[in-house]
């Protein structure tokens, strides 16, 4: 576990959509502080803007205005695929594994991007999957076990930002349960950054800190 | 298949090419010394101008020729840039107690000597001796140079045919021989129509002719041979005239070179108003034919290329368009575009590694298919034409029964007039010159396979320059998003 306090700090940002003439106002200037260490839930109503601002963070978009710094260094200063590779991984709500790799396969890929070259069933193993679910293509496996595995590839990066988009949208309470433990634990004992987009109040309130997105607005 | 033709291409090509080049040294052309009909003209002019008596002038008149000194100087001097060569002599002789054939269209009587490209008023043996002769002599300096052998009207009925070898041997006509009951191994008697002096001949062959109006007195033989029927002043102590020299070049490319260097060592043939004149007709017929074939195969390699490059990009577009999500997720997990596109080579130049592997294996049989239908069209048509142009498609000669050998032509030159060594007979020239024709050597070389995989994988590369832009144009949020 690093003892290094990292920091994401979101400054003033804002971003719109334009739909024809009108422009439709998604975040309106949003400044927060994420620490290592920590949970964040970020909840709201359905169209508040939690998507966007998960993938403002994540660098999966362009910022349009204000800035995003991690332990001070500007997004606007390196490329989203560097900030990426370096500063974050992502859950999705989908999962968005590849379908023709097998479930070790995916978490492989995370970490031969930063050239770690790990074993995968490490991570696998910390989710509840076993060694032979590991060997099985990801689309023979259940909903739930496809989110861990989704999970496992986000342990197997060296990130320090953790982004979960509704992370516990498809599994059972049971499962649910296990994943926001491993999200603590990521947090707490992996000294990481986990911020989770959630609507489900019951995740949120496992979460360290919980900031609600309202009409683009943080609070 | 697009790799197939791309290889049959290039095997074609490679083919032509070594066609080309092996045309380049088997009918490498041919270089004649002639009478140089347009300075004799003008010198005609300008002695009639003069007011000279234009018979005088006629009777004074000589044919420009070649001594036999001269044109084997050439030769044995110029052996790096000749592969064979030819020269005749002619001369006429009486028939002492033999009888002539009557022919149609002949007298029977004077100088009918064949293949002559001299005008009547030149020609070498007009003198009044010549004109009451009942026989023609022609001498070659090989059997397989006669006219009527190259052009296949005459065939060998019987015996063998003569060389520099066969002194006093003569190739009768079967009319001829028929007359006067003569047979391969007989001996007969010539007179020289100048010093009447008897020559006897052995018969050493005895040929048919198809031509329906030839002249059945035209005894051929050997060029010394055939000087020996000459005037004591045309016989000059063995340093005869020769006619119709011809030098037939190793390389066609040389024969320029080799005309500038017999003008400046030979002056005396220009003052003699002769002069030394290229004829690359027939290799230039055939390399124009090789050429078209290889065009053929340029086109072919173009289409294939062209549509290649086509059919890959929309493979290729079809397949990042399928793999649009997976590249998304990749990016999402910090993936550059650039590894992105560098995974989707790799993955194309090790299917077209493999398809090339294999097109290596069938595209040589495909290359045999297209080559022969292109052989069959183009080819045969410049066979066709070569026969126009030259008289004779060069089969047959190189069959003949105890065919000219080098070694005995080697003997004769130095017993006679010292004739310098040749690389090969006419015989081996005209089987080569038919060989030319309808051969392409079609197996691939490893420069073809070279070419294979190095025109393919720029084909692959070409055709991800479109693909790699939509991959670059691409936002991992926008991907996902539209997955989602």
């Amino acid at each position: 576990m690093s003892d290094k306090k990292n920091v994401l700090v979101v400054e003033n940002l804002s971003y719109s959509y334009k739909n024809g003439d009108h422009e439709q106002k998604i975040l309106d200037n949003i400044n927060a502080e994420f620490k290592s260490g920590k949970v964040y839930a970020i909840v709201g109503e359905s169209g508040s803007g939690k998507t966007t601002l998960l993938s403002l963070i994540s660098a999966l978009d362009k910022l349009q205005s204000g800035d995003i710094k991690f332990n001070n260094k500007s997004l606007k200063k390196i490329s989203g695929q560097e900030f990426r590779l370096k500063y974050v991984n992502i859950v999705f709500q989908s999962y968005n594994l590849i379908k023709y790799m097998t479930a070790a396969e995916n978490v492989q890929v995370a970490s031969d991007f930063d050239g770690r070259k790990t074993d995968p069933n490490i991570y696998l193993k910390k989710v509840g999957i076993t060694e032979d679910e590991g060997k099985r293509l990801v689309n023979k496996l259940s909903g739930g076990q496809q989110q861990r595995v989704a999970i496992a590839r986000a342990l197997a990066s060296a990130s320090p930002i953790i982004m979960a988009d509704e992370p516990t949208g498809n599994l059972d309470e049971e499962t649910e349960e296990k994943i926001i433990e491993i999200f603590k634990d990521l947090a707490h004992k992996e000294n990481k950054i986990v911020i989770i987009v959630t609507h489900s109040r019951q995740v949120a309130d496992k979460a360290d800190k919980i900031l609600t997105l309202r009409r683009g607005k943080l609070s | 298949m697009m790799a197939n033709l791309v290889l049959a291409a290039f095997i074609i090509k490679s083919a032509v090419s070594a066609q080309m080049d092996y045309a380049k040294s088997t009918l490498g052309g041919t270089v004649s010394i002639q009478a140089d009909m347009e300075t004799i003209r003008e010198t005609q002019k300008s002695e009639l101008s003069e007011g000279n008596d234009p018979r005088e002038m006629f009777k004074s008149m000589s044919r420009p020729s070649v001594s036999v000194e001269t044109a084997n100087k050439i030769i044995s001097t110029h052996t790096d840039y000749i592969r064979d060569y030819s020269y005749v002599v002619s001369a006429s002789a009486n028939a002492n107690n033999l009888e002539t054939v009557e022919t149609k269209g002949f007298s029977g009587k004077g100088n009918n000597f064949p293949g002559m490209n001299f005008p009547d008023e030149l020609s070498s043996d007009s003198s009044d001796a010549s004109l009451d002769a009942d026989i023609t002599i022609a001498g070659f300096n090989a059997y397989a140079y006669i006219d009527g052998v190259e052009n296949e009207t005459i065939t060998l009925k019987d015996g063998t045919y003569f060389d520099e070898d066969a002194t006093d041997s003569a190739l009768i006509s079967y009319e001829f021989s028929e007359l006067n009951s003569l047979k391969v191994g007989d001996e007969f008697t010539l007179k020289n129509v100048y010093s009447e002096t008897e020559i006897t001949l052995t018969v050493i062959g005895i040929y048919d002719t198809s031509e329906s109006r030839a002249d059945a007195n035209i005894i051929y033989m050997n060029t010394s041979t055939a000087a020996k029927f000459l005037s004591a002043s045309d016989y000059n102590d063995g340093n005869y005239s020769v006619e119709n020299v011809k030098f037939y070049m190793l390389n066609s490319d040389n024969a320029e070179e080799f005309v500038e260097k017999i003008n400046a060592d030979f002056s005396e043939l220009s003052e003699n108003n002769l002069k030394v004149t290229v004829d690359t007709s027939e290799y230039d017929n055939i390399s124009s034919s090789i050429e078209s074939v290889s065009s053929f195969a340029d086109t072919i390699l173009i289409i294939v290329i062209i549509a290649s490059i086509i059919i890959i990009t929309l493979i290729v577009t079809i397949n990042v368009k399928d793999r649009r999500y997976e590249i998304g997720v990749l990016m999402s997990l910090g993936a550059d575009k650039k590894n992105v596109i560098g995974q989707i080579a790799t993955e194309l130049l090790l299917v077209g590694t493999f398809g090339f592997l294999l097109a290596s294996v069938t595209g040589t049989a495909l290359a045999g298919v297209l080559s022969d239908h292109i052989l069959e069209t183009q080819v045969a048509s410049s066979a066709e034409q070569s026969e126009k142009n030259f008289g004779r498609p060069g089969a047959g000669v190189g069959n003949m029964p105890g065919g000219s050998s080098n070694n005995s032509r080697k003997n004769q030159a130095s017993k006679t007039t010292d004739m310098p060594e040749m690389p090969n007979s006419p015989s081996d020239l005209l089987k080569n010159r038919n060989e030319t024709n309808v051969e392409l050597d079609l197996n691939a070389k490893p420069e073809d396979y070279l070419l294979l995989f190095l025109t393919g994988y720029l084909v692959i590369i070409l055709a991800l320059i479109l693909p790699s832009v939509s991959i670059m144009r691409y936002q991992p949020k926008e991907i996902l998003a539209g997955k989602e």
